[in-house]
C-alpha cells in the first residue's frame, strides 16, 4: 500500500509539474511570441480567450500568483481554450484521439509481446546464433530514429512496390462506416504506419528485456529450479520471464514518451490525422493554446500508463505489498 | 497549394477596380443562345461518372457555404458550383465578349453610368422556386445592410460608383452609377454570385456574411447533397436550366471534394489516381504525376498574376530608386522559374504586364531590366553605396542593406524561389533572409506595412486579376488601395489620374494608359514581379472529357476559380 | 565498507567498480578488445574525420547550383541533385559537421548537467535527495517530443534554440544512474578523509566523486548521443530547424518538402536519414560495449559446447 501511495504521489506531482511547465514556459521564453498568437484570436468566445490570457499572462494586471491559481482552477474545470480556429482545445483533441489511440494502442501491444517474446528466448539461448544476432540488431535499430524506417518503408512498399497507400487514414472521398470495407480500407492504411512504430518500439524492449532475463537467470532460484529437473520452459516463462518482466513494466510505460514521440513523426509522414498530426499542424500554425494543450494530453497520457504500471505491478509482485 | 484565406474579405475596403478593357461591354451580349454555353459534341446525353477534386485548403470542411465568407469563396466549393453570376467573363479570352449567364443579355447606355440586364427565364432555385430579377436586386441591395458582403466595394458607402439597383418590368434590373463605370462591369457581372431572396431575406440582414449556409440554396449546376469535415458530395442539379432535351447538363453525375491538410496526402492522391481535377503545385511533376499514366495526366498553367518581391517604399533604404534598381538588376528571374517554380511559371516582366495572356496591352518597346549583376552593384556605387568587409552594401551612415523578406509558411515553391533570390541577391551584396508567417499573420503585416520586403501575389495575397491588365496594376499601384493590395504603399497622384481616367476613356485610350503605367513599372519600379503567378491545374482524362486546354481556354480551369468552375462543369462529360 | 539501504533500486543498475582510479586506461583495453566497440569507433572517427575536413572530401560547394535539379544519381553526382541542383553528396558530407557538433554539445551539457543533480542528490541525501529525484523523476516521464516541440514554438529556429531545447529534455535521462553510483561511493573511506578534512560538499563532488565515476559517465555521454542526434534531426525534419543551416535534419526536411521520395531522387531523402542512423549506430555499438564491460553477465558467452573455459 505504501508503495501505491508513492506511486500516486508521484503521479500527482508530476502532473502538476506538467501543469506548471505549461504556465511557466510562456513567461520564461524570450520574445513576445504569446501575444502575437493571442493576437490573432479575434471573434472568440470571451470566456476561453480570457482563460487563454491568463495561462499566457498576456494583457494580464494581476500578479503572477493570482494568475497561476486561476490557471489551475481553470485546468481542473476543464477550460483549456480554444484553437486558432476557435475550436475549444479539448473538442478538437478528442475527435483525433481515436485515431491515434488505434494505431500507438495496437503498436505498442504488438510490440511488447514481440519484443517480451523475443528477449525472453534469446536470453535464453545465450551463446546461439540468434542471442548473437538479434539483440545487437534490434538495438540498432531501436536507436534509428523512427521516421526513417518510415521513410524506407514508404519507399519500398508504396513508391517501389506500390502494394499500400502511402498517406491518410482512409482512402480519398470514402465514408466512415462500420463495413467491412471500410474497415479494411483503414487497416491498410494503418499497415505502414504501424509498422514502423512496431519496429523500432520492439527493439528498444527487446534488449532491456534481454538484459533483464540475464540477470534473472544468474539467480539461485533459477538454479535450484533447473536442479530440480523443471522443464526449460517452464522454468523460462513461469520463473526467470515473470520476475525479468517486472523491474520493467514500469521502464516499459515510461518509454511510452518516446514511442508518442514517434508516433508524432509518423503521423506527419503518412499525414494520418491523430493527435501527432494536429501537433505538426499547430506548430506550423503557431497555435499555442492547442500545442499548450496537447502536451499536457501527452503527458498525462504517460502519467496514466505509468500508473497503471505501477498497479499491475503492485498486484504481481508480492514485495511490493509489504507494509 | 494551400489556398490563401483572407484574399477578398479585405477587397471591400478599397476595391476601385474597373474595366473590361478592349472587350465590347457597351454592346449588348447578343451572341447567346437561350441555353447558354453548349456541350462538347461527345457523348453528348450521357449522364455519369464521377470527379474528385484536389485541391488542398489545409483545414477540414465547416460545412458552410456562403459565398460572401471569404475563406470558403477561395476554395472554389460554393460560388461556381452552386451558385452562379450574372455574366462569366474569362480573362484567359479577355478579347472575346462576355458568357451570357444568369443575364441573357445586358447594355450599357448614359456614358456607362447605367447597366441594364434582361434576366434569364426559365431557371429554377434548387429548392424548386422560381428565379427572378428580384434575386438580382435582392443580392445587391442586401450588400447595403451588411458592408462585408460587398466584397468588391461596389456601392458608394464602400467607396465605388454604384448607387441603385432596380428591378425595372419583370425581368430587367438596372444598376446606376455616380461616374463612367465600364471596369466595374466585370466585379458586378462576373464576380458577384446570386442569392435566394426567399431565404436570405429571412435572416438577420445585418449579418448575412456570418450566415453559415449549411443547406445552400443555388442556381448552379450541382447541388450539395452530403458534407462532412473530410469531404464534400454534389450530386448534379436535374433542373439545371442549361439541361435541354437529349442534352441533359451537367454530364458528371457527382463531384466529390475532399478536405486535404497538406500538400503531401493531396499531392499523392493526384499521383496515386485517386482524384481526376487537380488546383495543386507539385515538384517535379513528370515523375511524380504524368509518368505515372502519360496517356491520360496532363496539366496546363495559365498565367494570371505577378508573384513579386514588393518592397515597403515607407523604409528609408528601400524608398531609395536605386535600391529597388539593384534589386532588379541582380535577381536571375528565369534561374527563380527554373529552381523555384520547376520552370512552371515563367520569368516576370518588370512591366507588371502578364504574358502571352494579356500580350496585346504589352508595350514591347519598353526597356526592361535584364539580368546584370554587374550593372546592379554598379547602380549602389553610383548611389553612394560602399561595400563593407562583410561584402554588404552600406550607406554613408552606414546602414546595411540587409532585409527580411516575409513569405507565407507551407509555401514550398515561394521558400525555394527566395532562396535562389537569396543567394543572388548576396553575390552583389545585398543580405536578404526569408521570414515564413502563418496566413494570418502574413495577411496583416502586409496590409499593415509592417514588413521589409516582401514575397506576393497571385497564389498567396495579392491584387485580383482581371480581363486586363489594368485589374492587377490598379490593385498594387493605386493609393487608396493601400491597405489591401497595394503592399508597397505606392503613392503618385499622376499614376493615381491615370487609374481614375482609364474607366471613361475608350480602347485605344485605355491601351495608352496601360502603356504609361507600364513605363512607371519600368522606371518607378514601385515592386518587381519575378514570376507570373500561375492556376495549378491537374487533369485526367481517364474517366472525363471535355477539360479546358491550352489550345481551348475557355475557362480558368483551376477548381478553386470562381466562378469558372461553373463553366468548366458543364463541360465536361463521362468518356464511357 | 558500510552499503546504503538507500541503494536499492528496483531498476538494474550498473554495479559499482573496485578499481576506480586504473579505470580509464583498462577501458581502452576493454574497448579495443570488444568487436562491436571497434565498429562503432571506426564509424565514430570516419564521422569527425569527415567533419573536420568536409572539403577534402566533397566534390562541390554544397549550396551552390551546379547541376540540373533533381537528377538521379551519376557519375557526377553520386547522390543527385537537390530541387535546386545542388549536389546531394556535397551537402551530405558538410552537414556532419554541424550535425555533429550539436549532438557532441548537447550530450556534454546534458551529461554534466545529469551528473552534477544525480550526485548532489546522492551525497547531500536528505531532503534535497527527495526533492531533486521528483524533479528528475518529473523530467523522465514528460515526454520529449512533445516538450521539445513547444518549446520550439518559442524560439528562433537555429543551432542554439536546438541545443537548448534538447538538453532541457534530455539532462534526467541518464541521472538515476548517476545517482545510484554517487550513492555506493558515498561513504568510502577516502569520502569520509575528504569530510574530515574539512572540504565543502561541491568540492567533495567535484574532486573526489565525480572522478571515479568516468567510465559511467563515459557511457552516459554515449548513451545521450545515441538518441540525440535522432530527436535532432526529428525535430529539424518536422521543420522546426532552420531550413538553411547545413544539417542532415534540414536535408531530411527539404526533401521531404520537393517531395523527393516519390518524384525520383529518393537518394535525396534517404541519404541523410542513413547517416542519421549510422551516426546513431555509432554510438550505439560503442555505448553496447561498455554495457557488456560494466556488466559482466552481459559479455558474449563464447561457446561452452566445445568444452573451452569462458573468458
Amino acid at each position: 500500500m505504501r508503495y501505491l501511495a508513492r506511486r500516486g504521489g508521484l503521479f500527482l506531482v508530476t502532473l502538476w509539474a506538467a501543469l506548471t511547465v505549461n504556465f511557466i514556459i510562456p513567461r520564461v521564453m524570450p520574445g513576445n511570441e504569446a501575444q502575437a498568437v493571442l493576437a490573432t484570436f479575434r471573434g472568440a468566445n470571451p470566456g476561453a480567450l480570457h482563460a487563454l490570457e491568463i495561462q499566457f499572462g498576456v494583457n494580464v494586471h494581476q500578479s503572477v500568483l493570482a494568475s497561476y491559481f486561476q490557471y489551475l482552477g481553470n485546468c481542473l474545470t476543464g477550460q483549456f481554450g480554444v484553437t486558432a480556429q476557435g475550436v475549444p482545445v479539448m473538442t478538437e483533441i478528442m475527435s483525433k484521439l481515436p485515431w491515434t489511440l488505434g494505431l500507438v494502442g495496437v503498436t505498442t501491444i504488438l510490440a511488447f509481446v514481440i519484443g517480451t517474446v523475443a528477449g525472453v528466448y534469446s536470453a535464453w539461448r545465450r551463446g546461439g546464433r540468434l542471442d548473437a544476432i538479434l539483440p545487437p540488431t534490434l538495438f540498432i535499430v531501436s536507436t534509428v530514429p523512427v521516421f526513417f524506417v518510415g521513410l524506407l518503408l514508404i519507399y519500398l512498399f508504396a513508391v517501389k512496390l506500390n502494394w499500400l497507400p502511402l498517406s491518410g487514414n482512409y482512402s480519398v472521398g470514402a465514408t466512415p462506416s462500420f463495413t467491412l470495407p471500410f474497415i479494411w480500407d483503414v487497416l491498410k492504411h494503418a499497415i505502414l504506419p504501424g509498422l514502423s512504430l512496431v519496429i523500432v518500439t520492439a527493439g528498444l524492449w527487446v534488449y532491456s528485456m534481454r538484459n533483464n532475463m540475464i540477470t534473472t537467470i544468474a539467480e539461485d532460484y533459477v538454479k535450484t529450479a533447473r536442479a530440480k529437473g523443471l522443464s526449460s520452459r517452464r522454468i523460462m516463462y513461469d520463473y526467470a520471464a515473470r520476475n525479468a518482466i517486472l523491474p520493467n513494466l514500469t521502464g516499459f510505460a515510461m518509454q511510452l514518451g518516446y514511442v508518442l514521440g514517434g508516433a508524432i513523426v509518423i503521423e506527419y509522414l503518412f499525414s494520418y490525422p491523430g493527435l501527432g498530426y494536429l501537433f505538426y499542424t499547430a506548430s506550423t500554425d503557431h497555435d499555442l493554446p492547442l500545442m499548450q494543450g496537447l502536451f499536457l494530453f501527452y503527458t498525462l497520457a504517460v502519467l496514466i500508463c505509468v500508473l497503471i504500471a505501477d498497479l499491475l505491478t503492485a498486484v504481481v509482485d508480492p514485495r511490493t505489498r509489504e507494509a | 497549394m494551400k489556398r490563401f484565406q483572407w484574399v477578398v474579405a479585405v477587397a471591400a475596403v478599397c476595391m476601385l477596380v474597373a474595366a473590361c478593357g478592349g472587350s465590347s461591354s457597351s454592346t449588348s451580349s447578343a451572341t447567346s443562345t437561350s441555353s447558354g454555353t453548349s456541350t462538347t459534341s461527345a457523348n453528348a446525353g450521357k449522364v455519369g461518372g464521377k470527379v474528385v477534386i484536389d485541391n488542398v485548403t489545409g483545414a477540414t470542411w465547416t460545412c458552410g457555404f456562403n459565398p460572401f465568407n471569404s475563406s470558403v469563396l477561395t476554395t472554389g466549393a460554393t460560388f461556381g458550383l452552386i451558385y452562379e453570376p450574372l455574366e462569366y467573363v474569362n480573362i484567359l479570352q479577355s478579347t472575346k465578349p462576355p458568357t451570357p449567364w444568369l443575364a441573357s443579355s445586358s447594355q450599357w447606355s448614359n456614358g456607362y453610368k447605367t447597366l441594364t440586364f434582361t434576366i434569364r427565364n426559365g431557371v429554377t432555385w434548387s429548392d424548386g422556386k422560381p428565379f427572378s430579377a428580384n434575386d438580382v436586386a435582392y443580392t445587391f441591395n442586401a450588400m447595403k445592410s451588411d458592408k462585408t458582403i460587398d466584397l468588391n466595394a461596389l456601392w458608394t458607402a464602400d467607396g465605388g460608383p454604384l448607387t441603385s439597383v432596380a428591378v425595372k418590368g419583370t425581368d430587367q434590373v438596372v444598376f446606376t452609377f455616380s461616374a463612367a463605370a465600364q471596369p466595374y462591369f466585370y466585379f458586378v457581372a462576373d464576380l458577384t454570385p446570386i442569392i435566394p431572396q426567399h431565404i436570405w431575406s429571412t435572416l438577420n440582414q445585418s449579418k448575412l456574411s456570418s450566415y453559415t449556409d449549411t443547406t445552400p440554396v443555388g442556381t448552379g449546376p450541382y447541388v450539395m447533397s452530403a458534407c462532412s469535415g473530410q469531404n464534400v458530395k454534389y450530386l448534379r442539379n436535374s433542373h439545371y436550366w442549361q439541361s435541354a432535351a437529349g442534352h441533359p447538363v451537367p454530364q458528371i453525375a457527382e463531384i466529390d471534394y475532399p478536405a486535404f491538410l497538406s500538400n503531401t496526402p493531396g499531392n499523392l492522391a493526384l499521383a496515386q489516381g485517386q482524384a481526376q481535377w487537380g488546383g495543386q503545385y507539385i515538384p517535379n511533376i513528370q515523375s511524380f504525376y504524368i509518368g505515372k499514366d502519360p496517356a491520360h495526366r496532363h496539366i496546363w498553367f495559365p498565367p494570371v498574376g505577378n508573384v513579386s518581391l514588393v518592397p515597403n517604399l515607407t523604409n528609408p533604404l528601400l524608398g531609395e530608386l536605386p535600391v529597388r534598381q539593384a534589386l532588379a538588376y541582380a535577381i536571375n528571374k528565369a534561374m527563380v522559374a527554373r529552381l523555384g517554380e520547376s520552370g512552371y511559371q515563367q520569368p516576370a516582366n518588370q512591366t507588371g504586364v502578364i504574358t502571352p495572356t494579356f500580350q496585346s496591352w504589352s508595350d514591347s518597346s519598353l526597356a526592361q531590366p535584364t539580368y546584370d549583376p554587374a550593372k546592379a552593384e554598379q547602380i549602389l556605387n553610383s548611389a553612394g553605396f560602399k561595400k563593407g568587409s562583410d561584402g554588404i552594401y552600406a550607406d554613408n551612415s552606414g546602414n546595411k542593406l540587409s532585409f527580411t523578406i516575409k513569405t507565407i509558411a507551407g509555401y514550398s515553391d515561394w521558400d525555394a524561389s527566395l532562396q535562389v533570390i537569396t543567394q543572388e541577391l548576396k553575390a552583389v551584396g545585398i543580405a536578404v533572409t526569408a521570414q515564413d508567417e502563418n496566413s494570418t499573420s502574413y495577411a496583416s503585416d502586409l496590409q499593415g506595412g509592417h514588413f521589409q520586403l516582401a514575397y506576393a501575389g497571385s497564389g498567396g495575397l495579392g491584387p485580383i486579376p482581371g480581363p486586363s491588365p489594368y485589374y492587377e496594376l490598379r490593385g498594387a499601384l493605386y493609393s487608396g488601395s493601400i491597405g489591401s493590395y497595394n503592399f508597397a504603399r505606392y503613392k503618385s497622384a499622376s499614376t493615381d489620374a491615370l487609374f481614375n481616367q482609364y474607366a471613361a476613356a475608350s480602347p485605344a485610350q485605355q491601351q495608352q494608359i496601360i502603356d504609361k503605367i507600364q513605363q512607371v513599372m519600368v522606371s518607378d519600379i514601385p515592386f518587381i514581379p519575378v514570376t507570373e503567378g500561375v492556376d495549378w491545374f491537374q487533369y485526367d482524362t481517364t474517366d472525363v472529357g471535355g477539360w479546358p486546354t491550352a489550345s481551348n481556354p475557355y475557362a480558368q480551369p483551376a477548381p478553386f476559380n470562381s466562378p469558372d468552375s461553373a463553366v468548366v462543369v458543364t463541360h465536361l462529360y463521362p468518356t464511357h | 565498507m558500510a552499503t546504503d539501504a538507500a541503494s536499492n533500486v528496483a531498476i538494474a543498475e550498473r554495479p559499482p567498480d573496485t578499481e576506480e582510479r586504473a579505470e580509464p586506461r583498462r577501458l581502452v583495453r576493454a574497448v579495443l578488445g570488444n568487436r562491436k566497440a571497434v565498429v562503432g569507433a571506426v564509424i565514430l572517427l570516419v564521422m569527425v574525420f569527415v567533419a573536420v575536413f568536409p572539403g577534402l572530401i566533397a566534390p562541390h560547394d554544397p549550396q551552390a547550383t551546379v547541376g540540373p535539379p533533381n537528377a538521379s544519381p551519376s557519375s557526377a553526382y553520386l547522390l543527385g541533385t537537390t530541387q535546386l541542383g545542388q549536389d546531394v553528396l556535397s551537402q551530405l558530407i558538410w552537414s556532419t559537421r554541424l550535425t555533429l557538433w550539436v549532438t557532441l554539445v548537447v550530450s556534454v551539457i546534458a551529461t554534466f548537467i545529469s551528473m552534477i543533480i544525480g550526485v548532489t542528490a546522492a551525497y547531500i541525501g536528505g531532503v534535497t535527495d527527495r526533492v531533486l529525484t521528483v524533479l528528475i523523476d518529473v523530467f523522465l516521464i514528460i515526454p520529449v517530443l512533445p516538450l521539445l516541440i513547444l518549446l520550439s514554438a518559442y524560439l528562433a529556429p537555429g543551432t542554439t534554440s536546438l541545443i537548448i531545447v534538447l538538453t532541457i529534455t534530455s539532462w534526467a535521462f541518464q541521472a538515476r544512474q548517476l545517482r545510484s553510483q554517487g550513492l555506493s561511493v558515498r561513504n568510502r573511506d577516502f569520502l569520509v578523509a575528504a569530510r574530515a578534512r574539512g572540504e565543502r560538499p561541491m568540492y567533495i563532488i567535484l574532486v573526489e566523486i565525480v572522478p571515479t565515476m568516468t567510465s559511467l559517465l563515459a557511457a552516459s555521454f554515449l548513451a545521450l548521443a545515441v538518441f540525440e542526434v535522432g530527436f535532432a534531426a526529428s525535430l529539424q525534419f518536422l521543420g522546426l530547424g532552420n531550413a538553411s543551416q547545413l544539417m542532415w535534419g534540414t536535408m531530411l526536411y527539404n526533401a521531404q518538402q520537393a517531395a523527393a521520395l516519390e518524384s525520383g531522387n529518393a537518394w535525396w531523402a534517404l541519404a541523410p536519414g542513413l547517416a542519421v542512423a549510422l551516426m546513431g549506430a555509432g554510438f550505439a555499438l560503442v555505448n553496447y560495449a561498455f554495457d557488456e564491460i560494466g556488466n559482466p553477465a552481459l559479455r558474449p558467452v563464447r561457446r561452452r559446447r566445445r568444452g573451452r573455459p569462458s573468458t
